[in-house]
C-alpha cells in the first residue's frame, strides 16, 4: 500500500543496455511507500530519540487537582543510555522537606529494575523494590512506568499495520503497544506519531480495566545534537480530571558521564 | 532561648556561595501522669544545613537548636535546650576514592523498627526515644569505590560525652533526687580511636541483593551504668565486633537481615553478645486509588553468652526478644500523605508497644506529624519499659521548612 501523502520518493534512473533500474534512496523513502507495522514506527520513533549517550537536565513538574490548584516540583536529573537499559539519578528539590531525596534506578528490559532511595533526613540509603511501575511519581499523574526511558523491548507490537489519521493538522501513525511487563499498570497503550518527524505527539493509556485512564501530549521537542529530547509532556487523568505539567530546561547531552557517576556512592553525595 | 535564637540570627547572615536549608518547628506532646514527670511538653526546634558544593570538594555545617517550654517557664526544668553541631565535615571525592574529615552522621542497616548495627553515632538522651535524634561522631574516612562495591577504613577520633534531661522530663532515666554524669568512663583514654572497616555492594542478579559488612575495633555503642550517691555514670568499654545488613529484593518483597556480634575484650562486667534480627516487607500495590500498602514483619534477638555478667536488662536492650508487626499506608498523593502502624510484642517479657504516626504537608512548605503510642510494659521484670510503666502518649509535630 502507498502512503500518498508522505510520498517522497527520490528516484535514480539508471539506464542498462535494455531496462531502467529504479533505486530508493533512503530507508524512510521505502518505509513510507510500504505500511509501516507498529513496530517499525516505534523503531523508528525511538532511534530519533536515541543516541544522546547521556544526560543532565532540570524539570518543573506542576500538579493540578480536579479544582485547578497548582503545586510545583523541582528535580535535578542525570541519564546514562546504555544497551541494557539506561541508569538515571534524579534529585528532588522542592517541595522543601524532601529537598536532596534522590532515586537512582538501573534499568532492565527483562527483568525488575534496581532502584535505592537516598533520604537525606536518616542519611539513609534505602533498597526499593521497584515492581510497582504503575505508582504515581511524586504525587503526580505520571507513573514511575511513564517517566522511565522507552524501550521498545517493552512492549508487544502485535505485528499489526499503523494506521493512520489527522490530528491537530499532522498526520501522525495510530501505534498500538501492550506492555510486556506483567505487573504494568496498562493494559495498552496508543501512542500517535507523526509520520513526517517519528516524534510522539500523543499517548493514550488503557487502564487494567482496559478503560482510557489518561492521555499525555508530548510539545515544545528540542533538536540537541542531532538527538531530539523532550521538552513538555502534560499528562491528563481524565478518570479523577487531575493533571500533571512535566518541563525539562536546561538539557545538555553527551557529557562524558560514566557508570562512575551513576555508581551508589552518588546518592550520599 | 537564648539557644534558639542565636540559631536564628545565624540564619539571616547572608551565605551566598551557601547553598541553605533548614527547618522551624514546634513540637507538643501529652503523655499519661506519672509522679514527679512533667504530663506534657513543648519544643521549639530549628535545624540550619549550610552545604558548599564544588566540583569534586564538599562541605556541609548543619547545626539544630531546640528550647523545650519548661526550661523557660516551669520550676522544674527539663535540661533539654541547647544548641548543638550535627555535622561539619569536609569531603572529597577523586576518580575511584573519597575522603572525609570531620563531623557526621552515618546510616547503617536495613530493617524499619530498629537498626542494630547503626552503631556509628549515639542517640542523644535528652530527646524523644522513639525519634531518631543521631549525635554527630568526629571522624576520618577514606573509601575506595569499585564497580559494584566499596571498601572503606572509618577512624572515629573521639568518644563524646552524653547529656540527659533532668528526671521531670518524661524520657529520663533518672527518678527525683537522681542526677547523670555527663563525663563518660572510658575504658581507655576517651581519644582512643575506634576503626570501622566496611565492605559494601550490590548484586544485581534474577534477586538483587545490597550487602554490607562491617569490623569494628574499639569503643562499643552498647554501654552499662553505674550508680554512686545518686548519680549515674555511663561507661565505654572495647570490643572486637563483627556486623552485617543485607537486603535481597524478591519482586515485591524486601528480604532483609542485621545480625552483630561482639568479642569484648577486657571488660570483666560485659559478656560476648549477638544480636540479630531478620525482617520482611512487602508492597500491596496497585491499588485502585493508587495507593500502596506495606506490611512489615521483624524478629529481634539478642543473648549474653556469659550468664554472670549483666545480661540485657541490665544493658537496657529493650529488643532482645521481640517481634515487630507493622503497615504502611501510602497515598502516593501532592502531599506525600503516609501512616505507618504497628505493634512491637515482647515475647520474653510480655510487653506490647503500639503506635501510629501520620504524616502530610499543608502548602508544600509546612509537614505535619501526628502520633500516638500505648506502652504495656512487663508486670514481672525491670525493663526499659517497665520503669516508663503503663505508658501513652499523643505527639504533634508542626515544622516549617525553607
Amino acid at each position: 500500500m502507498l502512503t500518498l501523502q508522505t510520498l517522497n520518493v527520490n528516484i535514480v534512473y539508471i539506464q542498462g543496455k535494455n531496462m531502467i533500474k529504479i533505486a530508493l534512496s533512503s530507508f524512510v523513502t521505502v518505509a513510507n511507500i510500504f505500511a509501516m507495522t507498529n513496530f517499525e514506527v516505534a523503531t523508528k520513533s525511538d532511534a530519533i530519540m536515541s543516541g544522546f549517550e547521556d544526560s543532565t537536565s532540570t524539570m518543573t513538574m506542576t500538579l493540578i487537582n480536579a479544582n485547578g490548584q497548582k503545586r510545583i516540583r523541582n528535580m535535578k536529573s542525570k541519564s546514562l543510555e546504555l544497551d541494557g537499559g539506561d541508569k538515571s539519578l534524579m534529585e528532588f528539590l522542592s517541595p522543601a522537606d524532601v529537598k536532596g531525596t534522590k532515586f537512582l534506578n538501573y534499568e532492565h528490559a527483562k527483568r525488575d529494575d534496581d532502584q535505592w532511595l537516598y533520604l537525606p533526613a536518616l542519611k539513609r540509603v534505602k533498597r526499593i523494590s521497584s515492581k510497582n511501575k504503575s505508582g504515581a511519581f511524586m504525587g503526580s499523574e505520571f507513573s514511575y512506568e511513564d517517566v522511565s526511558s522507552f524501550n521498545i523491548d517493552k512492549y508487544d507490537y502485535k505485528n499489526e499495520e499503523a494506521k493512520t489519521k489527522i490530528l491537530n493538522g499532522r498526520e501522525v501513525y495510530i501505534v498500538q503497544r501492550h506492555p510486556n511487563y506483567k505487573y504494568s499498570g496498562y493494559t495498552k497503550q496508543v501512542s500517535y506519531v507523526d509520520t513526517k518527524t517519528f516524534l510522539t505527539a500523543q499517548v493514550d493509556y488503557y487502564d487494567r480495566k482496559k478503560s482510557l485512564l489518561k492521555s499525555a501530549y508530548f510539545t515544545e521537542y528540542k533538536l540537541i545534537d542531532t538527538v531530539y529530547r523532550n521538552g513538555k509532556i502534560h499528562m491528563k487523568n481524565f478518570q479523577n480530571s487531575k493533571e500533571s505539567i512535566l518541563i525539562w530546561k536546561d538539557e545538555s547531552i553527551k557529557n562524558g558521564f560514566s557508570n562512575k557517576n551513576f555508581h551508589k556512592r552518588v546518592l550520599k553525595k | 532561648m537564648r539557644h534558639f535564637l542565636g540559631l536564628a540570627l545565624l540564619c539571616s547572615f547572608s551565605y551566598a556561595q551557601f547553598e541553605i536549608e533548614g527547618h522551624v518547628g514546634i513540637d507538643t506532646q501529652a503523655y499519661s501522669s506519672k509522679q514527679n514527670k512533667h504530663s506534657s511538653s513543648i519544643t521549639l526546634e530549628q535545624q540550619l544545613k549550610m552545604k558548599y558544593d564544588k566540583d569534586d570538594f564538599n562541605s556541609v555545617l548543619e547545626l539544630y537548636a531546640q528550647e523545650d517550654y519548661t526550661d523557660i517557664n516551669s520550676k522544674k526544668d527539663n535540661d533539654r535546650s541547647y544548641i548543638r553541631v550535627n555535622e561539619a565535615y569536609v569531603e572529597y571525592e577523586f576518580e575511584e576514592d573519597k575522603i572525609l574529615l570531620g563531623k557526621n552522621i552515618r546510616f547503617w542497616g536495613a530493617l524499619e523498627a530498629q537498626n542494630i548495627v547503626d552503631v556509628f553515632n549515639i542517640q542523644d538522651f535528652r530527646n524523644d526515644p522513639f525519634t531518631t535524634d543521631k549525635i554527630g561522631a568526629y571522624n576520618f574516612e577514606y573509601a575506595h569505590y569499585f564497580e559494584e562495591s566499596e571498601f572503606s577504613v572509618i577512624t572515629k577520633l573521639y568518644e563524646q560525652n552524653s547529656d540527659m534531661a533532668t528526671s521531670s522530663y518524661i524520657y529520663s532515666a533518672l527518678n527525683d533526687n537522681e542526677a547523670f554524669n555527663d563525663n563518660l568512663n572510658t575504658e581507655k583514654s576517651q581519644y582512643r580511636p575506634t576503626v570501622y572497616l566496611t565492605y559494601s555492594g550490590s548484586l544485581s542478579r534474577e534477586y538483587s541483593l545490597d550487602y554490607a559488612f562491617i569490623y569494628q575495633n574499639g569503643y562499643d555503642s552498647q554501654r552499662y551504668m553505674t550508680k554512686e550517691d545518686n548519680t549515674y555514670t555511663q561507661h565505654a568499654y572495647l570490643v572486637n565486633k563483627f556486623m552485617t545488613y543485607n537486603t535481597m529484593v524478591v519482586n515485591s518483597t524486601l528480604l532483609k537481615l542485621e545480625a552483630t556480634y561482639a568479642d569484648v575484650i577486657n571488660d570483666k562486667q560485659v559478656s560476648d553478645y549477638v544480636h540479630v534480627a531478620l525482617g520482611v516487607e512487602h508492597t500491596l500495590d496497585q491499588l485502585n486509588s493508587g495507593s500502596e500498602i506495606g506490611i512489615i514483619g521483624e524478629y529481634y534477638y539478642y543473648d549474653t553468652f556469659d550468664k554472670d555478667k549483666f545480661d540485657d536488662i541490665d544493658l537496657g536492650q529493650s529488643f532482645q526478644n521481640d517481634l515487630f508487626v507493622g503497615l504502611r499506608y501510602s497515598l502516593n498523593d501532592e502531599a506525600d500523605t503516609q501512616t505507618v502502624g504497628g505493634v512491637i510484642f515482647d515475647t520474653q517479657y510480655d510487653e506490647q508497644t503500639y503506635y501510629v504516626e501520620y504524616e502530610s504537608r499543608i502548602n508544600d512548605i509546612v509537614k505535619v506529624t501526628i502520633d500516638y503510642r500505648y506502652i504495656e510494659p512487663s508486670d514481672s521484670y525491670n525493663t526499659v519499659n517497665a520503669k516508663l510503666e503503663q505508658h501513652q502518649r499523643v505527639g504533634f509535630n508542626l515544622s516549617y521548612h525553607f
